[in-house]
């Protein structure tokens, strides 16, 4: 980076964040500290809904398994829409006509105290984890490309969201997300059209697809029924639907989005915007890895994108090992392009015989590039288990490598802009649920506004400063945003399986239900640490436990226990 | 006729009832569900 791409990303960061402080002021009233005083347009929504689940995670990561493993992961989203549906019949009315501050006091008024107590407990363990996990993420690669400090990394991008967060609230949160997705988009677009720019000429976008898929990087849609496989259409319809209803309709830092809205069609539009346009967004993410795994097929890429910790170790008494594998590799990369070069010939000439026979050499010179690649991973991460999988390096090794200076900045401001976004939500999430679900309802009940305002503010910067501590000492294994999503799912199922009991099981009590749900949620962590299945399932296998269990229990007791529906 | 209450009102142009809304949008889910099926076909 030099200094035009550093004064576009301090400038925007800095500037986004100075209006929002600036613009929501003054605020004292705790409902449009909260929720934004119920003002906000359903497209302000629609994007805050949409920028508040696309972290960094979801723009470094995303294209890096497109480039590993191809368009199968577009199948996760595939739950959203009739997920989102079924938030904006049944959940949205719902929680408007209670006028709550959060989805759980909607179970203290359903159930009891202590169901709502639970709710607020899961979201806040799950979010809180979480919330680190979306600093440290982007961080741990952004770190490691620049040649920043990790931990300064970590503390800066912290402070300035936990900053205008605690200053401006809700309406901070949803203004910013507004200005900061659209810098998203633009870097985005910037880097798609750079990239199809940067294919080798005569390859023309058809060809490119179907060399692509050639490597199995086209297999979008999976119609089989395999357990074992982690993205299928039916994990990702039913599995990712109750993960979309949980993360949608019962997690605060999306309900608070949607409840900021001026009236019931404005939050309902808002969530049809998502329904619409989430399948779509990502996918065009995962083809942007998917053509930068083609422009790496006639450009030699390095062995492993994590360039940084290559050369530590090169430098540390790897050097021979890692120079011999840097050889095989070139090797093979350089038998694969000759070949690509008679496929696309054969292609263009229309010989089919000729066009499989090179496409078959192609392919068998790309398997062992990616075995040495794979050996040259693995000695990286015995090496130092505190590196991200290799794949979230994919996409910012390409921009730092191939994109000009100005986009340069532009794009690793999308990603701190990303990465602001989405915790910006969740801490102001996390700060609203302590407020109002553990402190008002708990500790005092009874005081002024400004109080609960302030004691917000407290709680938000407090929730920030865990955060950052998680984050200073995390440490990954999985793709990260694979880890989000796991981390999601153990939780979820167990948390929708206690709204969908309260909005739908209406002979169901308080003391049935909080017991049932502990009950699942044992049920899943033991399922987890002994189940090969997708991670998607736990989300099924959650809510189905917790609601079945709540049936049984309820039997059980009788019904002497139960509170009147309300 | 009774007009319906504001929070019923779609304001969109030709989708009157949410329940249309909700038809479209399962419409739109469906179209990228074939398309991506279709692209997968032809590519793989």
């Amino acid at each position: 980076m030099n200094a035009a791409d550093y004064v576009i990303l301090f400038g925007t960061m800095l500037a986004i964040a100075a209006y929002a402080v600036w613009s929501t002021r003054g605020k004292h009233d705790l409902r449009a500290y909260l929720k934004g005083a119920e003002g906000t347009g359903w497209l302000t929504i629609g994007l805050s809904v949409m920028a508040t689940q696309a972290s960094a995670i979801t723009f470094l990561s995303t294209p890096g398994q497109g480039y590993e493993s191809g368009l199968g992961f577009v199948q996760n989203y595939f739950g959203a829409p009739i997920a989102l549906i079924i938030i904006a019949a049944v959940f949205l009315p719902i929680y408007r006509r209670l006028r709550v501050y959060t989805a759980y006091e909607y179970l203290g008024h359903r159930f009891d105290p202590k169901t709502r107590l639970l709710g607020a407990g899961f979201f806040l363990l799950q979010r809180g984890l979480g919330a680190g996990l979306t600093i440290y993420a982007p961080a741990i690669v952004l770190s490691t490309v620049m040649g920043w400090r990790l931990d300064a990394t970590i503390v800066c991008s912290g402070l300035l969201v936990v900053l205008y967060t605690v200053a401006g609230g809700c309406d901070a949160v949803s203004l910013t997300q507004k200005y900061q997705i659209g810098v998203i988009f633009a870097g985005m677009l910037a880097a798609f059209v750079v990239l199809l720019a940067r294919l080798p000429a005569g390859l023309t976008f058809k060809d490119s697809l179907a060399l692509a898929g050639g490597f199995h990087r086209m297999n979008a849609v999976d119609f089989s029924l395999n357990a074992d496989r982690r993205y299928t259409f039916w994990t990702g319809t039913l599995g990712g639907m109750f993960l979309a209803l949980s993360y949608f309709g019962t997690d605060q830092s999306q309900v608070q989005r949607y409840l900021s809205g001026t009236s019931l069609r404005e939050s309902r539009l808002g969530l049809m915007f998502n329904a619409i346009f989430k399948i779509p967004m990502q996918f065009l993410i995962l083809l942007l890895g998917v053509l930068i795994f083609v422009f790496y097929q006639f450009e030699l890429p390095p062995v492993v994108f994590n360039r940084a910790a290559w050369d530590y170790q090169a430098a540390h008494g790897s050097g021979p090992r890692l120079r011999a594998l840097e050889s095989e590799f070139a090797s093979a990369h350089g038998e694969e392009r000759r070949q690509l070069g008679a496929w696309l010939e054969a292609r263009h000439s229309g010989n089919p015989a000729a066009e499989a026979a090179a496409r078959a050499a192609a392919e068998a010179a790309q398997a062992r590039g990616e075995s040495v690649r794979a050996e040259a991973a693995k000695a990286l991460r015995a090496a130092n288990p505190r590196t991200a999988n290799d794949s979230d390096y994919v996409f910012i090794r390409f921009i730092l490598d191939h994109l000009p200076h100005g986009l340069i900045g532009l794009l690793v401001t999308a990603f701190f802009a990303a990465a602001l976004s989405s915790k910006s939500g969740e801490l102001n999430a996390l700060g609203s649920t302590t407020t109002i679900d553990i402190y008002r309802h708990l500790v005092r009940r009874e005081a002024t506004d400004a109080h609960y305002v302030a004691a917000s503010k407290w709680f938000t910067a407090l929730w920030g400063l865990v955060a950052i501590g998680f984050a200073l000492f995390a440490n990954l294994a999985e793709n990260l945003i694979q880890a989000v999503n796991i981390l999601g799912s153990v939780f979820y199922g167990v948390v929708l399986g206690l709204f969908l009991v309260a909005f739908f099981l209406r002979r169901i009590g308080g003391t049935a239900v909080f017991w049932a749900a502990l009950a699942a949620q044992a049920v899943v962590f033991a399922l987890y640490a002994t189940l090969p299945i997708s991670y998607l399932w736990y989300n099924v296998i959650g809510c189905g436990a917790c609601m079945a269990f709540s049936v049984i229990l309820q039997l059980a007791i009788g019904p002497g226990a139960r509170k009147a529906a309300k | 006729m009774t007009p319906p209450p504001d929070d019923e009102r779609t304001g969109l142009p030709g989708l009157r009832s949410w329940g249309r809304v909700y038809w479209v949008v399962i419409g739109v889910f469906a179209a990228w569900v074939a398309l991506l099926t279709i692209l997968t076909r032809a590519f793989s």
